[in-house]
């Protein structure tokens, strides 16, 4: 029999894929614990609600995507190029999994405040990768939330993409996001140099 | 006497029995109560816990008359959204229009947009927070919405010197980071602080078509 993490677990799992498939607002308890393949009482032992499953399910898409990123770039690699790889991982783990992409873009945003807030204090935590790149551009006086808005600029974009049902085209969109997120920084001309090299594959 | 106030925000309604006022006339004036409604409410108690209920008290209409103009909660909170949208739209357009060169009008463009949304948290919250919960067709909505700003951005095209060869996304990534910043300070509370952004909002606006460097200084230069 499955040790008491491993439910916790397989019910996070489950989480994420329903609430991919019929959004926040369309997925139960009983669709959740169906997919995980536990008991109504498992799930209660270890969530209060259908709400606090979704925040740790969603905690657990942060730290995921998170460690692939960090596991992708081995630190020697220059500012610019940890961008490029650490972006091009996240791009591939969403049009992998296209339910996982829409729980960690689209549906958080359906799931109330305390989720939102989650949602933008995970962004933040993605934009510390950019943070070297202020000492790339010779400017002064960049605003402090730069990092903020290159991340809120890819994040618009994907979601974009993922509400119209296309996460599996999201490597396509790849060039156009890695010059949102760089331009703030080296500024539009070698940013689209950047992204031309990258479309080149 | 019929007392006024709270429950109908002080607006004027048609009395109440028999009155010689076009029909269509109270039509318009129970439609814009409920719009109204609709924005309260959902500032209130958000678009999960409003009810049909919520919105024919506060109001002022009965159950029957919100039937006959709108299908459900949704078709009526969507129709509040397209109002407010609509006058967001309008005044940032009218803002933009009354400057020259296209940082200026940027610049004055995001001001009206900040303002407007400082004055009325409850719009703000409404296009562009809680749309988000109201399910797909509204998030659609939304992200139609938005578009309509994209002309603005676009200008930055033919404004900046290679400009013509930047991605044709531009626009709407500038866009993504502008309501993403918005949409945090409202999320976290904060609408009263949104026109102290604007400097930020400036720079991502400018940024993709002409850098940094040139970005900066335009900030500087207009909102110092």
């Amino acid at each position: 029999m499955a040790g008491s993490e491993t439910r916790r677990q397989s019910i996070l799992e489950a989480m994420v894929q329903v609430v991919g498939r019929k959004g926040y607002k369309g997925t139960s308890v009983a669709d959740v614990i169906e997919e995980a393949n536990v008991s109504r009482t498992t799930f209660y032992k270890h969530f209060e609600d259908k709400h606090e499953c979704f925040l740790a399910a969603y905690d657990l898409v942060v730290e995921r995507v998170l460690s692939e990123v960090i596991a992708s770039c081995d630190g020697e690699q220059a500012w610019l190029e940890r961008v490029r790889i650490g972006l091009a991982k996240v791009v591939e783990m969403f049009a992998l999994d296209p339910e996982l992409a829409r729980t960690a873009i689209v549906e958080v945003a359906a799931a109330g405040a305390d989720a939102r807030r989650r949602h933008w204090n995970a962004i933040t935590r993605f934009t510390e990768f950019l943070d070297d790149g202020e000492q790339l551009s010779g400017s002064p006086d960049l605003p402090e939330n730069i990092g903020l808005m290159a991340a809120g600029a890819v994040s618009g974009l994907i979601f974009d993409e993922l509400l119209t049902g296309r996460a599996e085209r999201l490597p396509e969109l790849l060039p156009d996001l890695l010059f949102a997120l760089l331009v703030p920084y080296i500024g539009p001309g070698a940013a689209t140099e950047e992204m031309r090299r990258a479309a080149a594959g | 006497m019929e007392p006024a106030g709270a429950e109908t925000g002080g607006r004027w309604r048609p009395p109440r029995g028999r009155h010689r006022l076009p029909p269509e006339v109270v039509a318009r004036s129970q439609r814009e109560r409920l719009l109204e409604a609709a924005v309260r409410v959902v500032a209130a108690k958000g678009y999960g816990a409003m009810t049909i209920g919520d919105l024919t008290k506060r109001a002022g209409v009965s159950r029957t008359t919100f039937y006959e103009l709108y299908e459900d909660k949704q078709a009526c909170f969507l129709a509040a959204y397209d109002a407010a949208v609509a006058l967001l739209v309008r005044r940032v357009i009218a803002a933009y229009e009354s400057e020259q060169s296209w940082p200026e009008r940027a610049a004055a463009g995001l001001a009206a947009l900040l303002e407007t949304l400082a004055a009325e948290p409850a719009l703000a919250r409404l296009s562009l927070v809680d749309i988000g919960n109201a399910g797909p067709a509204a998030q659609r909505r939304y992200r139609a919405a938005i578009q309509r700003l994209t002309p603005l951005f676009e200008e930055g095209r033919d404004f900046a010197p290679g400009g013509r060869g930047l991605p044709a996304n531009t626009s709407r990534m500038a866009i993504g980071g502008v309501t993403g910043l918005i949409a945090d300070e409202l999320v976290a509370g904060r609408a009263e602080r949104l026109p102290g952004l604007l400097s930020d909002l400036l720079f991502a606006t400018l940024v993709p078509y002409i850098g940094p460097d040139a970005a900066a200084r335009e900030v500087e230069r207009l909102t110092r």
